[in-house]
């Protein structure tokens, strides 16, 4: 490969990679810090693509929209919508152990994955949405890329700086009391239910900005750009393999697992074609496998979760349960 | 439009399907119930054993039916194989990263059967079966055979359930699982033989709703929130209750296209789900909640 | 004394708490002994850690010539011990039977005999048996719990508050079982709240506080003893 081939495919890697990081760091929230059980994370994304899609794509015949707006407005709406899709769910569904979440978010994703489909209307059907604009217009192809990547990094750093904040404040300290100690959470007057639920609609609302990046990214989204249950996954998995609870490990797991991915993709496509289709289900088993193996070797992931302060009383406390 | 054709094009193809959900609730509101976790890879199970039986018909020649039993085994002793495997050294972590890995095992069961049996179509027998006509309601044998059967198998688990000693002890076990290792009941029996009896009747769920429809590498994962919609529906724990909540989910699906667009079928069982989460969490038959 | 159950300076507890501190104690045989003290002071603690559930991190229990720390659950109740919990101490959705049935699930062979001895015991629920163990009052389940813990036929019955929330007059019909259990040879320790009524009907009384012996010997002694009455029995 070509030195300029080699450049432009790190940086569609990096851009990738800090996308799929704001995914796991709004998964870190639901599920790192409120022990909420996400398994339909594709969907809350899919929300956000097509919703910063409509609203920040030129009018178009035959569907809502475009509206044409700056593209600042559809990211935004992309987080209000993909909040907006997660609080009835989470209203319902938090009461009970995230078993029902997790239940309740397939299904969610797979409603989400049947608007989409059937819809066009809204989402223009299997054609998709596409001329969805760049943020700096039209520049060159490396520069768009350059300058996308800057924004997608500044929106992952600023989320960050964001997430990180939040988890030592009050809030985050209050969050692992309750994750860690449900009954005496609630002894001590917290509202449980109210503390997960914005976790969840937080979460959720990353991901939704997560979906409008990569739409933007690509200029186009299709029902087809994201297969629900692997997106879901590899967001899991690289949560898991970073270190729930610990946003750098979101991080670091997203770059580690998305470059595994993508290389073997690279090995797997040089593949005849008969094998390359089979190839590609025995990454998926691998995937699921690498998973069972972190967590039964290393449930606490690459970056464990640091012992903060607070945490101290509360684990020994939890241990009595 | 007249009762019978209610009857013959909504309310018994929703039977049909609604025994083929039952089968798998059943053992979904076992193991939520003995175990104490949502076994996400429970759809991906019943596409193993749907599969399995296609690669008997295949290989050994034998009818479809002749090749459930094998099936049964078959899916059983991997159920039982995945929990020795992967479930069981996370018996002592909380209970949602057992769900989180059976998350993963979906996948990893649904990719065995993409590379091994391809992802395209495929089905027991071809061509079509016309359906008899008995006294203006139309009906396919291989239909009777579904509700028959998942009526058999059913009956057989509650007759172990309530008459034998380890039936009791699963019961128990899902009563009072402190209590029962304080009776002396061994854990770890109870858990092989709940994995026996729900990949067993996995594979049964699988194996009918390929008879009746075709086999593909998804129709397992399509079929989980419908069970565990069932499986609330009746209440977590209740083998009857399961079959009660499979058959009012299946005949849901199929009347709902006279309301909204037949695309929407699949999101009747999570409206039931999530409206029975709403108003009666412990479900028709009053089950657990966790 | 020829000792049935004997803890020696027994240091248990949960995580990283020592709830019980060199706790001593011992139960002879056909003796009923009951421990008492003020809420917190170990008494549950006591009793779980002779069933192995939870971390004994000092001293050692013997039980019947054989040494016990740190056994499984059923491997104890194998031995002759059996335990009725405070609370969930029954199978609601299943028969007064089959609570039974599954007492003595780690007895092979017939289970006649041990029915009839515990429906002798407990008439009210012989004439129940098909009833949800679910639909009865308090007072009857804790006689389904009792009558479960006694299908193995045990040496030494482990009973943590049975008389909580009962009625006088039910917590004197499970003192009077408790006496005819012990007539039929079992050795009975039990944990009380109600401290007078347990002193005075036991034959033996430890009292805890803050996790370490303070006070032992026959129920009117301890019922006798000034300092005692004043710490834990209200005056």
């Amino acid at each position: 490969m070509e030195l300029l081939g080699l450049v432009n495919y790190a940086l569609f890697m990096a851009i990738f990679i800090c996308i799929y990081a704001l995914l796991a760091l709004g998964l870190n929230i639901q599920w790192g810090f409120a022990g909420l059980f996400n398994a339909g994370i594709a969907g809350f994304f899919a929300v956000g693509a097509y919703t910063s899609a409509i609203i920040s794509t030129p009018a178009a015949e035959g569907r809502i929209g475009g509206f044409d707006l700056h593209f600042v407005f559809g990211w935004i709406a992309a987080m209000l919508a993909a909040a907006l899709v997660a609080w009835p769910i989470g209203k319902i569904c938090l009461r009970f152990r995230s078993d029902y979440l997790a239940i309740a978010t397939i299904g969610i994703a797979e409603i989400i994955r049947l608007v989409i489909k059937s819809e066009p209307a809204l989402t223009n059907g299997a054609r998709g949405i596409s001329s969805i604009p760049r943020p700096v217009g039209d520049i060159g192809y490396m520069e768009s890329q350059i300058a996308y990547l800057i924004i997608v990094l500044a929106v992952l750093i600023a989320a960050y700086v964001l997430v990180e904040r939040q988890f030592n404040a009050p809030w985050g300290r209050m969050m692992r009391a309750i994750r860690d100690n449900e009954d005496a959470a609630k002894a001590m007057g917290k509202n449980v239910e109210f503390r997960r639920l914005e976790a969840f609609i937080f979460g959720a609302a990353l991901m939704g900005l997560g979906g409008a990046l990569f739409a933007h990214f690509n200029r186009s989204i299709t029902p087809e750009a994201i297969d629900p249950m692997v997106a879901t996954f590899l967001i899991w998995i690289m949560l898991i393999l970073g270190g729930s609870g610990n946003n750098r490990g979101a991080i670091l797991g997203a770059a580690v697992v998305w470059i595994i991915w993508s290389v073997s993709e690279i090995a797997t496509d040089r593949l005849p074609h008969e094998y390359a289709i089979q190839a590609k289900y025995i990454r998926l088993f691998l995937i699921g496998l690498m998973l069972q193996l972190v967590l039964r070797f290393r449930p606490e992931g690459l970056l464990p979760e640091p012992l903060r302060g607070d945490q101290r009383a509360t684990k020994s406390g939890a241990d009595q349960h | 439009m007249d009762l019978f054709e209610l009857l013959n094009f909504y309310v018994v193809p929703g039977i049909v399907l609604g025994s083929i959900y039952a089968l798998g609730a059943v053992g979904i509101t076992l193991i939520f119930a003995i175990l104490r976790y949502a076994h996400l890879a429970h759809g991906d199970m019943a596409t193993l054993g749907a599969f399995l039986a296609l690669a008997a018909v295949t290989s050994l020649g034998v009818s479809p039916y002749a090749a459930l039993p094998i099936a049964i085994v078959g899916t059983a002793v991997v159920a039982v194989g995945i929990d020795k495997v992967f479930y069981e050294h996370l018996r002592e972590r909380p209970k949602i990263v057992t769900v989180m890995a059976s998350l993963g095992i979906a996948l990893m069961i649904r990719a065995v059967v993409q590379v091994v049996w391809g992802v395209d179509t495929q089905t027991y027998s071809r061509g079509i079966v016309r359906p008899e006509d008995y006294f203006g309601i139309r009906i396919r044998d291989r239909e009777i055979f579904t509700i028959l059967a998942m009526v058999a198998l059913v009956g057989a688990l509650q007759l172990f359930l309530t008459r034998s000693k380890w039936g009791k002890a699963m019961r128990a076990m899902s009563d009072n699982p402190n209590l029962a290792l304080l009776s002396g009941i061994d854990n770890k029996k109870v858990v092989i033989l709940t994995w026996v009896i729900a990949g067993g009747l996995c594979a049964a769920s699988g194996f009918f709703l390929g008879v009746n429809t075709e086999l593909k590498s998804m129709m397992g994962w399509h079929m989980l929130l419908p069970m565990f919609a069932a499986a609330i529906l009746g209440g977590v724990g209740r083998v009857e209750g399961a079959v009660l909540g499979g058959l009012i989910v299946g005949i849901a699906e199929e009347l709902s296209v006279l309301v909204i667009p037949s695309e929407y079928k699949a999101a009747m069982a999570f409206a039931i789900l999530l409206f029975m989460l709403l108003v009666r969490p412990t479900g028709l038959l009053k089950g657990k909640v966790l | 004394m020829n000792a049935l159950l004997s803890m020696e300076n027994l240091t248990a507890g949960y995580g990283e708490a020592d709830i019980l501190q060199n706790v001593s104690m011992t139960v002879a045989q056909d003796e009923i002994v009951a421990i008492v003290g003020p809420n917190g002071a170990g008494k549950s603690t006591a009793m779980k850690s002779v069933f192995g559930l939870l971390s004994v991190r000092g001293g050692k229990m013997l039980f019947d010539g054989d040494e016990i720390t740190g056994w499984a659950p059923n491997r104890i109740v194998q031995r002759g011990i059996c335990y009725v919990p405070q609370v969930d101490n029954i199978f609601r959705e299943m028969s007064i039977h089959e609570n039974l049935e599954m007492g003595g699930f780690l007895k092979t062979g017939d289970l006649t005999a041990a029915y009839d001895r515990v429906y002798e015991l407990f008439p009210d629920l012989k004439e129940r048996r098909k009833t949800l163990a679910g639909s009865l009052s308090g007072g009857q389940r804790q006689m389904v719990a009792m009558g479960r813990a006694l299908m193995l036929d045990p040496k030494l019955l482990l009973l943590d508050e049975p008389t909580a929330g009962l009625s006088p007059k039910y917590m004197e019909q499970i003192f009077q079982i408790c006496r005819d259990v012990q007539d039929a040879g079992v050795a009975i320790l039990l944990v009380e709240q109600h401290a007078k009524q347990a002193l005075a009907f036991s034959d033996r009384g430890y009292v805890l506080a803050a996790g370490k012996n303070r006070h032992e010997g026959t129920g009117a002694d301890l019922l006798a003893d000034r300092e005692v009455a004043e710490m834990f029995l209200g005056g």
